[in-house]
């Protein structure tokens, strides 16, 4: 459900862009998404054919980048990957930590003729 | 082979909703109106609550409820009879509502005579936290039963807020629900949040919660 809206959300934001740039024909997508973000990739993908259906994208292909979730460590100032060690500084085994990314949620760029 | 182009975008996602939802609250502002949005898992005693927050300042100010659900309009109906202006906002299966709806939901309620209007959200942790309505102030309820381990389960949620109400604080006998262990968590994601502890069936606490609320909506119209 979530992942729909956002769509729906994504496509308004487009005809916007589309329309500032005299675009025509968008072939592709390009959305970056945080491992930290709440949003499920896989669920995106399956909720935009929906939420293009009858618009200026309904063709263009989806695209989407994964940005993992990169922490640095208060205590040593080690940085490492989140989730696998569920924010457990591998170096000093304590989860106190400032985000350093994981947490985007951007349109990146649109592919298009 | 056609020629295509790169077009970088860089735009939030949350892009055009943020800004409607500023735009919305520049209009409350000029209209001297103080919207709340509440959230809160489903049963945590948002009506309820609501409820007794309407009997206790109906007479100081002119309240307008918007009562947000997927479907049916059994709070709606419940809140009717408190006397104020109620309308329902079906949100037609989606899990949270955005700034547009939430300016919708205004419109239909008229704000010409309403000097604080409350957003009662979808019942949800997850999905209201990630839009914002437009609201000045966002209040969440979290109440005993749920467990206090909830802030680590939805830190977005608990980081967004600017008060934090316990509610069913009156059961806390029968459940093992650590107050200051959840403070704890909570100021960690959100110093400046205020963590009110009330139980809206018995009125303790509330006294607080009212008085918050009376700061909140003089220091919007000042």
């Amino acid at each position: 459900m979530h992942e729909l809206s956002i769509c729906y959300t994504i496509v308004e934001t487009l005809q916007e862009v589309v329309k500032e740039n005299e675009i025509e024909e968008v072939e592709a997508i390009v959305l970056e998404i945080g491992e930290l973000s709440s949003i499920v990739p896989k669920y995106m993908e399956n909720c935009f054919p929906c939420a293009v259906d009858g618009t200026l994208f309904e063709k263009s292909k989806l695209t989407i980048e994964v940005v993992e979730g990169i922490g640095r460590c208060k205590r040593c100032g080690y940085s490492y990957r989140l989730l696998p060690v569920e924010g457990y500084c591998p170096n000093c085994d304590v989860k106190d930590f400032d985000v350093i990314s994981g947490e985007e949620f951007i349109i990146k760029e649109l592919i298009c003729f | 082979m056609k020629e295509f182009k790169i077009l970088e975008v860089k735009r939030s996602i949350f892009e055009n909703n943020d800004r409607q939802a500023d735009l919305l609250r520049e209009e409350l502002k000029k209209e001297k109106v103080f919207l709340l949005n509440l959230m809160s898992s489903p049963g945590s005693g948002k009506t309820t609550t609501l409820m007794k927050t309407i009997g206790a300042l109906k007479e100081e100010m002119k309240i307008g409820v918007m009562e947000a659900d997927i479907d049916s309009d059994v709070d709606a109906s419940t809140i009717a009879t408190s006397g104020v202006k109620v309308i329902q906002l079906h949100t037609g299966g989606m899990c949270h509502l955005d700034a547009d709806m939430t300016k919708q939901g205004l419109e239909g309620l008229g704000t010409q005579d309403i000097d604080f209007a409350i957003l009662e959200n979808v019942g949800n942790l997850v999905c209201p936290a990630e839009f914002d309505t437009g609201a000045v102030k966002n209040a969440m309820i979290l109440s005993v039963p749920e467990g206090d381990d909830k802030p680590l389960k939805y830190p977005l949620m608990f980081s967004i807020c600017d008060v934090l109400l316990i509610n069913k604080i009156d059961v806390l006998p029968y459940f093992n629900f650590d107050i200051e262990a959840c403070k704890e968590r909570v100021m960690k994601l959100n110093p400046k949040i205020q963590v009110i502890p009330i139980a809206s069936s018995t009125g303790e606490g509330m006294e607080d919660w009212y008085e918050w609320i009376r700061t909140q909506v003089r220091q919007w119209n000042e």
